[in-house]
């Protein structure tokens, strides 16, 4: 078996360890997102957080998008944040409250103060320039895989997600958990028909029943929007690759979170508050799971696919890619990080799958990229509610 | 391929036609439908009503019967769980 000899990472402002070592240009508001994405294409190496909400959110909405905003900015694998805010008020009020949690670098340039879209670019680079020349000083020291938060999730599932991608990702799930680090899945509709071996595995009655409530809150959810969650789950290209019900959707998806205890529940967007693994009571779409999961606070993410979900994340965590499903490995072979597909022709079994994966794990936490961080195939949404 | 105790269907782990004979747990199987590479394939009958149990656990429920070797998908087995009529 592999042994995670020599982990490196970044240790930021925080004392929180980053596996990458961003400069992060974030938009509070859809008014910004161009801004965003011309400073980030002039400043060579930054990652742009352009937004799709923000204005005009109310009540839940409006804290679920300020929370996850807050999150996703103190992630440790963002060195320097600048934000890129349409107005004084809300830009202020965000900075403040970053401030509040975190000594990071951050700078901020406002789109209705700075004199508009070009001024706003001009002065937004000068900033994000500096961020760059000292972020990139920052030397590798050793870290240990305690220090890491690693999210798992599961898309465009089909059967041998259940049977390869799922299982191999569950066994190092385990590993990760067993070396003191901190692992989050989520999804909550693909946990409804699975409830029964999840809440066996709680570490207490109090977190069995938060388990228990989160599924039957979206069933509830379901029934009072009067929808059909047969029809939205399972989606027409798991049912292509073979899955029939959502029962049998989630009793694959709940392998990818291994067999060790769950510690206790947390809800979208939230930084857990201590080690183990935990369930998040989210939405199951992929680029708003992984924009929870970032702002969660993983480092990394690893992605079970059958049929070759694309979906990259918000682009400050690394996206890993599995597939046990031979043709997806040819047919989206530049989403696919780990083809493990030779459990089913027998060529290999799951322990070494499972070893395989989690050595190109330790590979991408020291640096080795994503085929998702080469092509640039970022996208992210703070969810309002939903399924 | 069959995932767990008591499971009554299996996995294609390859297209698989119609006709074909196989070996399942030394009973022979002959397909009635053609299966696709990860669908599933009822191993024995499998009555309306009844439950349908892969990785040894429900994944629904039979709603018309299912003879050995006939698919098993949407079009024959109901979830327990969606809320199919509101």
């Amino acid at each position: 078996m592999y042994r995670d000899t020599g982990l490196c990472g970044y240790w930021n402002e925080d004392k929180l360890v980053g596996i990458r070592n961003h400069v992060a240009i974030l938009g509070l508001s859809p008014f910004c997102s161009q801004a965003v994405k011309l400073i980030s294409d002039e400043i060579a190496g930054t990652i742009p957080l352009p937004q799709l909400h923000g204005r005009n959110e109310l009540g839940e909405n409006l804290e679920r998008f300020n929370n996850s905003m807050l999150n996703l900015a103190l992630n440790p694998n963002i060195h320097s944040l600048l934000v890129v805010g349409y107005e004084p008020k809300t830009t202020l009020n965000f900075l403040n409250e970053f401030k509040r949690k975190s000594k990071k670098p951050v700078d901020y340039v406002i789109l209705l103060e700075n004199g508009g879209m070009i001024e706003t670019v001009k002065s937004g680079a000068k900033k994000a320039l500096e961020m760059m020349v000292n972020a990139s000083e920052i030397k590798k020291e050793p870290i240990n895989l305690r220090d890491l938060t690693v999210g798992v999730k599961c898309g465009g599932s089909d059967a041998t997600s259940g049977i390869v991608s799922n299982p191999a990702t569950g066994k190092v799930v385990d590993r990760i958990i067993d070396e003191g680090g901190t692992v989050i899945f989520s999804e909550t509709t693909e946990i409804i028909g699975a409830e029964h071996i999840l809440k066996k595995r709680a570490a207490n009655e109090t977190v069995a029943r938060k388990i228990v409530e989160a599924a039957m809150g979206n069933e509830d959810l379901a029934r009072k929007a009067g929808i059909d969650l047969v029809g939205i789950n399972p989606v027409p290209d798991n049912i292509a690759g073979g899955i029939s019900t959502i029962e049998e959707k989630s009793l694959g998806a709940i392998m990818k979170s291994g067999s060790r205890k769950i510690v206790d529940v947390i809800g979208y967007a939230e930084i857990p508050h201590g080690k183990g693994l935990y369930f998040m009571d989210s939405p199951s779409a992929a680029h708003e799971v992984l924009t929870a999961l970032s702002a969660a606070g993983s480092q990394l993410v690893l992605f079970s696919t059958g049929t070759g979900n694309p979906s990259g994340g918000p682009g400050i965590t690394p996206v890993v890619k599995i597939t046990g499903n031979p043709r997806t490995a040819s047919s989206m072979y530049d989403h696919i990080d780990v083809n493990i597909s030779q459990v089913i022709s027998h060529e290999i079994n799951i322990e070494e799958a499972a070893d395989y994966l989690y050595l190109t794990m330790i590979k991408i936490v020291n640096g080795k990229l994503t085929r998702g961080e080469i092509l640039k195939n970022w996208d992210f949404s703070p969810v309002p509610t939903g399924l | 391929m069959i995932l767990g105790k008591n499971d009554n269907v299996a996995i294609a782990v390859a297209d698989l036609n119609e006709g074909e004979k196989l070996y399942v747990e030394n009973t022979e199987i002959i397909l009635k439908n053609s299966i696709k590479f990860g669908h599933k394939f009822a191993i024995k009958l499998i009555r309306k009503g009844e439950s349908v149990v892969k990785y040894g656990e429900i994944i629904g429920v039979a709603n018309v019967d299912i003879v050995a070797g006939e698919l098993v998908h949407v079009q024959n087995i109901d979830s327990l769980k969606g809320v199919r009529h509101v």
